[in-house]
């Protein structure tokens, strides 16, 4: 632990104290400045054939005018705007129209959706708690001293530190948070309520705005007037960000002692957390695909986060579309696969581990260029051999094709994992009179069931995955395995999304749970045992 | 290297035959049936003629796609392979420290790993349509925009959604990768270098990155033939459209021999890839046969 001399630390401490108290009043400033400015157009009227100055300008732009002043009366602070479009006509004559609008153009700052009801003022509420409570607990941690290093500090003035940083964390992220619930509320659901597809709490929302837009209005004059509604978010508001930041470091300051290891370890965090939701948004994305109903999976307005009424019955449907038999043939194709894989690779790999032979550099070189050979890019060579050997569009063609190009992938990693194993016993159990099969089956293989379990559900996983070589080999319906088979339900002009989802869900599944069982020694074995590093 | 006792001489040999049979049927005789197709006459109800020299590579090069299809080509291993080393390479890194949920993060990392490719391809598909998709409804539903996006507006922006995908899918391998060269790190040089004050950036680029780059070489190595070979991401996203404009070389090949049923010229684009595949591997092999001799 370093030293740090008290005068030190109250110097800090002052210095952040003197900071948090600057922001804290800054954020109230901020509060207080235009947060949104809404702009709504109450009334238009265009006015064909019309030029500036003349008569039909002058009578439309009393009419105009006449209407701005009724609004005036109703309490609305309006402003009449025009715009002049200028034309020339297929007599070659300039025409003009002048179109006149009556707008309403209003700023809020924060303070204003405080007491106005909606989803936002919740938010804001919490805010504006996390920063006083956050500015109470630390002058109440400022009783253990300020002069005082943070681990020397007692219990409960050191909690209470935390406790502010925690507090002016929570306030950081809910600003945003407050953005984008205004955002969900005045264009989200405004757009919904005026399609007809709002929830049942839209009713009372819409009049909620109404009332803080325009100070109450009648129900049925609403729609026409949230039509012409637009807005955007000032500075101020954003700015509110990087001050409650600065505020949550000068907590951290006072609480930690010092700031780079806190934020570092933080920055660790949001990376881990954004990456995690990320990772997983696509698999968000199939789950709740596919338990919508049709209508929802190609409906933008109707959709909402979650599906609004789940349907299970897509389970029962895409079984009746025969997803079972692709299933099926995907079981029966890997467990293929795999078996002829290894019963072809562990030899192989035990020859190379264990035996002295002419070639076996030659044998070793060829095993890892046939590694690099992808079967896609010899599609058409493998589509014909197929043909040649009469195991066109069956699965047995299948098994062998990806026991083939695993095999390379196979041998190197068994021949790593038979490598990291002394060969003492064997040979000990070979002077015994054992021969090699012996001593392959009896010894070696349950000495190296890691590395062969591993290789096993890395080469199931690769052939349950593949689709190009199955597209193109298989065209009975009968015959093929679930990556293909899922095509099915996305012809040229329509996809059912939900039946691809839902086949997609029982496809993947038992493939994450396999391959979170290898996870560990997979990262070992591609590097070190298996494909070499 | 111990080895155990042999008795008969071609005793080696017995034991490699399965897996000799099982690659030559199945891996050497398609090499040897493409680079003899490239070189033959093909009708198109796919009956072989005699040979025609370099006919059909002159008809695949001077066909007027193949020029945009090699940069797509190009764009899209580079690409891929480069941001996802990269991205996949800080992301090990970050793995390797100790935090709460480290086990749970390193599960998650390996989903997109896990899940085939057309899986993948379909789900992404469906997220960025305009009309539909999942991204634009996210985006509203959390009031992060106003209006729905057109996430494909031009191919050029479905292209580079195919690489974003192609990056998402090979991140995990890298990660992988990397791991378990960082794993394999002594924690004494780390010590060693924190005693000599060296910093942060220093400890990356004098111990972290030599001692990891075996690693990173082979899962680049491994990478730049994967994704060149990749193809239901295209396939799946835009199908190569509009008119091979996003096709790479192996979705440009699939067409052709089996939508196009021009056999020739597609068998002669195989033998190019198959050239560039064999030299980026002959590297691979010198630099493996190497460090297997050390």
């Amino acid at each position: 632990m370093k030293t740090v001399s008290s005068g030190d630390v109250l110097k800090k401490n002052r210095r952040a104290l003197v900071l948090a108290v600057i922001m804290l009043a800054l954020a109230l400033v901020l509060l207080s400045l235009p947060a949104y400015e809404f702009d709504a157009t109450l009334y238009t009227k265009r006015s064909g054939n019309t030029f500036v100055g003349d008569e039909r300008y002058a009578k439309a732009m009393e009419e105009v005018e006449a209407v701005a002043e009724s609004y005036r009366q109703q309490g609305y602070e309006v402003s009449v705007s025009e715009q002049v479009t200028e034309r020339v006509n297929s007599k070659g004559e300039t025409t003009s129209m002048i179109t006149f609008s009556i707008g309403s153009a209003k700023t809020y700052r924060a303070w204003d959706f405080l007491g106005a009801g909606l989803p936002s003022s919740k938010i804001l509420t919490v805010v504006l708690l996390c920063a006083a409570g956050s500015l109470v607990l630390m002058l109440l941690g400022l009783r253990g001293g300020m002069a005082t290093p943070h681990y020397a500090l007692k219990g409960a003035s050191a909690r209470m530190r935390v406790i502010a940083c925690a507090l002016a964390f929570i306030a950081v992220l809910l600003v945003p948070v407050f953005a984008m619930v205004n955002t969900h509320s005045f264009s989200r659901e405004v757009t919904l309520f005026l399609s007809n597809m709002g929830g049942e709490a839209a009713p009372a929302l819409m009049q909620k705005i109404g009332e803080f837009l325009y100070g109450g209005v009648e129900a049925d004059q609403l729609p026409e007037l949230l039509k012409g509604v637009t807005y955007h978010t000032t500075w101020a508001l954003w700015a509110l960000i990087p001050v409650l930041f600065v505020l949550l470091c000068s907590l951290i300051v006072l609480a930690k002692g010092e700031l780079g290891p806190t934020l570092a370890r933080g920055g660790l965090y949001v990376f881990i957390i954004a990456m995690s939701l990320l990772i997983l948004y696509p698999f968000y994305v199939m789950f709740i695909t596919a338990f919508r109903g049709n209508a929802e999976t190609t409906d933008m307005y109707f959709l909402h986060m979650l599906p609004t009424k789940w349907i299970w019955s897509n389970m029962k449907d895409i079984v009746e579309r025969g997803v079972l038999r692709y299933l099926m043939n995907s079981i029966v194709l890997s467990v293929g696969a795999t078996t002829i894989a290894m019963l072809c690779g562990i030899p192989a790999a035990y020859a190379m581990a264990r035996m002295k032979f002419k070639g076996k550099n030659v044998f070793l070189g060829f095993v890892i260029m046939s590694q690099m050979f992808s079967p896609v890019v010899l599609l058409v060579g493998i589509s014909q051999l197929m043909n040649a050997l009469h195991l066109n569009d069956t699965i047995i063609g299948l098994m062998l094709i990806n026991a083939a190009f695993n095999q390379a992938f196979a041998i190197w990693l068994l021949r790593g994992t038979f490598l990291s194993i002394s060969s003492e016993m064997e040979q000990a159990a070979c002077i015994d009179g054992c021969n090699t099969v012996q001593a392959l089956v009896r010894i070696l293989l349950p000495m190296a069931a890691p590395g062969i379990v591993t290789t096993l559900i890395f080469v199931f996983i690769n052939a349950w995955n593949e689709y190009t070589i199955s597209t193109v080999l298989i065209s009975t319906p009968a015959n093929k395995p679930i990556t293909v088979g899922i095509t099915q339900f996305s012809s040229f002009n329509m996809i059912e999304w939900q039946y691809l989802f839902a086949s997609a869900l029982l496809a993947t599944v038992p493939v994450i749970i396999l391959f979170m069982c290898i996870e560990k020694h997979l990262a070992a074995g591609l590097t070190s045992g298996g494909v070499k590093g | 290297m111990d080895s155990i006792l042999v008795r008969r001489k071609w005793e080696p040999y017995v034991w490699l035959l399965p897996s000799i049979i099982l690659m030559t049927t199945f891996v050497i005789f398609p090499i040897m049936i493409v680079f003899k197709l490239a070189f033959s006459e093909i009708s198109k109800a796919g009956i072989v003629g005699g040979f025609v020299g370099f006919q059909n590579f002159v008809d695949a090069v001077k066909a007027p796609a193949f020029g945009p299809v090699m940069i797509n080509t190009f764009i899209w291993v580079i690409s891929v392979v480069g941001l996802s080393t990269l991205i996949g390479f800080i992301m090990a890194m970050v793995l390797n420290q100790e935090f709460i949920g480290r086990k749970v993060a390193r599960s998650i990392v390996v989903f997109p790993w896990a899940t085939s490719l057309v899986i993948q391809a379909s789900i992404w598909n469906y997220i960025i349509k305009y009309e539909y998709g999942n991204l634009n409804n996210v985006l509203l539903n959390m009031g992060i925009i106003k209006q729905a996006i057109n996430w494909r507006a031009t191919y050029q922006i479905e292209f580079m959604w195919e690489c974003g995908v192609g990056i998402f899918v090979t991140i995990p391998f890298v990660t992988f990768c990397v791991l378990s060269g960082l794993q394999s790190i002594d924690a004494a040089y780390y010590e060693a270098a924190t005693v000599d004050g060296a910093s942060f950036w220093q400890k990356l680029t004098h111990v972290t990155i030599p001692l990891v780059m075996p690693s990173l070489t082979v899962s680049t190595v491994l990478n730049i033939i994967y994704v060149f070979n990749s193809f239901p991401i295209i396939y799946t996203i835009t199908k190569g459209a509009p008119a091979n404009k996003t096709d790479t070389l192996i979705t440009y090949l699939y067409m052709l021999a089996f939508y196009d049923q021009k056999k020739g010229p597609a068998t002669a684009l195989s033998v190019i890839g198959f050239t560039i595949l064999c030299l980026v591997s002959g590297l691979y092999m010198m630099m493996t046969m190497k460090k297997e001799d050390a």
